[in-house]
């Protein structure tokens, strides 16, 4: 009795065992074709149109669509980021602007198929930019910047051919056609779901994707993950070839100790928002890879409301400038870890660049400060708050601590509110803020470009409240300047107003440090400040 | 039968009389959220280029830009057809988050709540029957650490020993391993789903990924339930029955068991039962460490962003939770003290 039982137990559990081997050697055949991306926030629309996307509804919607152009890439300090400056055709095959600089004209690729197999036309191509500057859409604001205001703009010459009118010459106009927002959609797809009160289908699209990009959307759990599997037939790569992983996995994991852990343990592939001092560790320790990348399109302020007494004092600003521990704090809150906007000197007193943002010659010098503070008439300081949000705590606590410390020597009394995100946002929109630190973000960074959107108008971006009728004369006249030696030197004299009247205290531009296992390759700093999947490919 | 009919009776009263404080924090958390600073308008039209349109348009489509009563009676009238809103933050109707959510928040809460049972009602037991020896002390000292290392630490610790350095758990990322197929959903539960799918190999990565939490929220648990276990011990061995039952010489089992256990068990599922609901809002920690999609997290998360709808649904479905479990630990009560039914 007992052998027999015996061997057929051995059969079994060789069956069982070979059944096992297998199935874990394909599993590690499919997870070697398998890009895991591990982030802390979520992916909450598959539209980036939709009010209120996140930042990786931004990068998934960049490989999941196309658009018409894409940015180029370029080496800064030997490590590959986004070039504004070439701009290479993604669904287009060829375009030329014509020599008056009032129309530009799209040749599409005839091969270029939707997900579902239909062919993309020029009819897709206006319906999908037609809506992204008529529905109530993220895109409508950004393609103003580019002079893309109207429907009319977009005329089909033919199934493959579509021209686009200016009413002035605009630099802007096709950079903007390659941001995140005008995404190609398979119109006929869209149509289809579209109902009378929501003619532009966004409902349908936020759940459902209608695109013919790098990658298909299979699984879409918004606070969970999505995941995506590869469209053979795509060609838009620079390669001309398909994206190089089968598979793409986006996954949330809030908890950043845990993304570090899976990321050093090989688990997940790539994570771009571990904590610095996370980032420190796992660097030192050698095995993966880190490439720490400055964010040169973003930078990091401490702000003054200069409406708000005593901001409104240009010495009290200055005073506050020369004030600032900015090694400490750079330091303290980044481990060193970006570009510093501070400790600059500019020989001449004037600026060296015309480059926005540019290095400031700020520093530590107590003495200059009490000088200041005295000159603004309050010798014996004030008291103020300083506020920052939750969600920016690792960096901007430790920082606001050395703020309160040194602002304490020259009699300024700070007070540091900490605040849930939508109460700091809603504070600075309605300009209730004395004295705060936030970040800037711009797609497409040019000097005019910052100027006018971060220090003009009664809005939310301009956290100093700046209201300077040169500054604004100035950027204005930048904005449609052909002339590149002029647009520097009108920069030159941006910049020099900005750190004459100091409206608020440039600190740094913070690294993006993309943490990936050794073998990953390709990681290229994109406009998002997130991942294209599709550079990305296995060695 | 006479007391199964009471106490389904005694059941049916107190859930009347619990619908008022629901109808009462359905308003109170409406209007709590609209006190709060911060204006989700402005909040979810932060695009690198929205500007005071969006921001209107974003009001509009939450209909901020309707006079308060107005917005409360909408409200007060989606809610009584099921619609709790739309999430801002995952884009979805509030309703369907909350259903794929619930059954993780629960799934994780009661195989806490079981370990917890199981390892603190037999401590308890112990500590009480020698009390202030070696091994009550041992107990009490157990209790302490369990209570003072909050879970975020003492889960992130067991990660790092389980996980990280020994490598027998599973990455610590929600219920299922990213490249593992979900069985078709029936009951959310998945150790429930895998069975029914017959997917044993599934069921077996599903429990080791639910391992590290559940013991994690366990431990935070443990003490409470043991001490009252413990305490009620103490009273219930000190009685005069149990005093009888050593006289007329029963079993040293039986009378542990039989007689002083079943009569110090009330307080401790009275403790069991507040426990429970407690866990399940207050485990945001735990699922944020282990990247559990649970209710609590998806909660905070709208808070931060002062998405109403989210927090709203979650605070009902809590009330509606709590109402559910003291009917739940009523019944139990009629069922271990047949007292408790007649008065």
């Amino acid at each position: 009795m007992y052998p027999v039982i015996f061997r057929h137990l051995i059969s079994a559990s060789a069956v069982l065992l070979s059944a096992t081997l297998m199935a874990s050697a394909a599993r590690a055949q499919s997870r070697a074709e398998t890009l895991r991306y591990v982030t802390a926030a979520t992916v909450n629309t598959l539209d980036p149109n939709i009010p209120g996307s996140t930042r990786e509804a931004f990068a998934l919607s960049m490989s999941s669509y196309d658009r018409l152009v894409s940015f180029g890439r370029k080496q800064l300090n030997g490590k590959w980021v986004f070039d504004l400056d070439t701009i290479t055709g993604e669904l287009a095959e060829s375009f030329s602007v014509s020599p008056d600089g009032l129309k530009l004209t799209f040749k599409l690729r005839p091969d270029a198929k939707f997900h579902d197999g239909s062919p993309v036309t020029a009819e897709d191509v206006k319906w999908s930019l037609d809506r992204c500057v008529t529905a109530p859409v993220l895109g409508k604001a950004q393609l103003l910047t580019g002079s893309l205001t109207s429907a009319d703009q977009f005329k089909v010459i033919d199934p493959l051919t579509l021209e686009v009118t200016l009413p002035r010459p605009d630099k802007l106009a096709l950079p903007n056609l390659a941001t995140v927002y005008p995404i190609i959609i398979n119109s006929k797809l869209a149509k289809s779901h579209a109902t009378p009160e929501d003619p532009w289908a966004l409902s349908w699209l936020k759940e459902n994707e209608a695109g013919s990009g790098a990658y298909v959307v299979e699984t879409f759990k918004p606070g969970e993950q999505a995941i995506a599997r590869r469209n053979e037939a795509w060609n838009r790569g620079s390669p001309d070839k398909p994206a190089s992983f089968k598979r793409l996995i986006i996954q949330s994991v809030p908890e950043p100790a845990t993304r570090a852990n899976l990321v050093e343990r090989g688990d997940a592939d790539l994570a771009i928002d571990l904590q610095a001092s996370d980032v420190q560790a796992l660097e030192s320790k050698g095995k993966l890879k880190v490439i720490s990348t400055p964010q040169y399109n973003a930078v990091t302020f401490i702000s003054m409301n200069n409406k708000i007494p005593p901001f409104d004092n240009v010495n009290v600003r200055r005073a506050v400038a020369a004030a600032l521990p900015y090694d400490d704090m750079f330091k303290a809150a980044l481990f060193g870890r970006g570009t510093p906007l501070f400790g600059a000197s500019w020989p001449d007193g004037t600026p060296p660049s015309g480059g926005y943002p540019i290095p400031q010659p700020v520093k530590l010098d107590l003495e200059k400060a009490r000088a200041y503070l005295k000159e603004a008439g309050m010798p014996e300081g004030f008291a103020t708050t300083f506020s920052f949000n939750v969600g920016q705590a690792a960096t901007a606590e430790p920082m606001a601590a050395l703020v309160k410390e040194s602002l304490e020597k020259i009699g300024i009394k700070v007070d540091i509110q900490k605040l849930p995100d939508a109460q700091m946002s809603t504070s600075i929109n309605e300009k209730k803020l004395p004295f705060f630190t936030e970040g800037i973000v711009a797609w497409l960074p040019s000097t005019d470009y910052f100027y006018r959107n971060f220090y003009t108008g009664n809005q939310r971006w301009n956290y100093s409240s700046t209201d300077n009728a040169e500054l604004e004369k100035i950027a204005q006249a930048a904005r449609f300047e052909p002339d590149k030696a002029k647009y520097e030197a009108e920069g030159k004299e941006l910049n020099a107003i900005h750190f004459e009247q100091m409206f608020q205290v440039p600190l740094w531009q913070p690294a993006q440090d993309a943490v990936m296992v050794a073998n990953l390759d390709g990681y290229v700093y994109q406009f998002t400040r997130q991942v294209d999947y599709r550079n990305l490919s296995r060695k | 039968m006479g007391t199964i009919g009471a106490t389904l009776i005694r059941a049916g009263r107190r859930f009347l009389s619990s619908l008022p404080a629901l109808f009462g924090v359905l308003v109170f958390t409406f209007l709590l959220m609209r006190v709060l600073p911060g204006d989700p308008a402005v909040f979810f039209a932060s695009g690198p280029s929205a500007g005071k349109e969006e921001i209107e348009v974003v009001r509009k489509q939450l209909g901020l830009d309707r006079s308060l009563p107005e917005q409360l009676g909408i409200y007060l009238y989606d809610v009584g057809r099921g619609n709790l809103g739309r999430s801002m933050m995952t884009g979805q109707p509030v309703a369907k988050d909350l259903q794929q959510r619930l059954p993780a928040s629960l799934e994780l809460t009661l195989t806490a709540l079981v370990i917890a049972l199981i390892a603190a009602v037999p401590l308890g037991v112990l500590a009480a029957l020698r009390p202030n020896s070696l091994i009550d002390h041992g107990v009490r000292l157990f209790c302490s650490l369990g209570v003072c290392v909050p879970t975020f630490v003492s889960g992130l610790l067991l990660i790092y020993v389980f996980y990280y350095l020994l490598g027998l758990a599973p990455d610590p990322t929600g219920r299922i391993d990213v490249f593992a197929s979900v069985p078709p959903a029936r009951t959310g539960f998945l150790m429930v789903d895998f069975l029914l799918a017959g997917d044993v190999e599934g069921w077996w990565a599903a429990a080791r990924q639910l391992t590290l939490p559940a013991f994690t929220m366990a431990l935070f648990v443990i003490a409470p339930l043991a001490r009252i276990t413990r305490a009620s011990m103490l009273v219930s061995l000190g009685s005069d029955f149990v005093r009888t039952a050593r006289s007329i010489g029963l079993s040293r089992w039986q009378i542990v068991v039989t007689y002083a256990l079943r009569n110090a068990i009330l307080p401790v599922i009275t403790i069991a039962g507040i426990v429970f609901s407690t866990m399940l809002g207050a485990n945001v920690l735990v699922e944020k460490v282990f990247s559990w999609p649970g209710v609590a997290s998806y909660a905070l998360d709208a808070l931060l962003v002062s998405d109403y709808a989210p927090v709203q649904g979650f605070v009902l479905l809590m009330a509606s939770i709590f109402v559910a479990v003291n009917l739940l630990v009523d019944v139990l009560y009629g069922i271990a003290d047949p007292r408790a039914t007649a008065a």
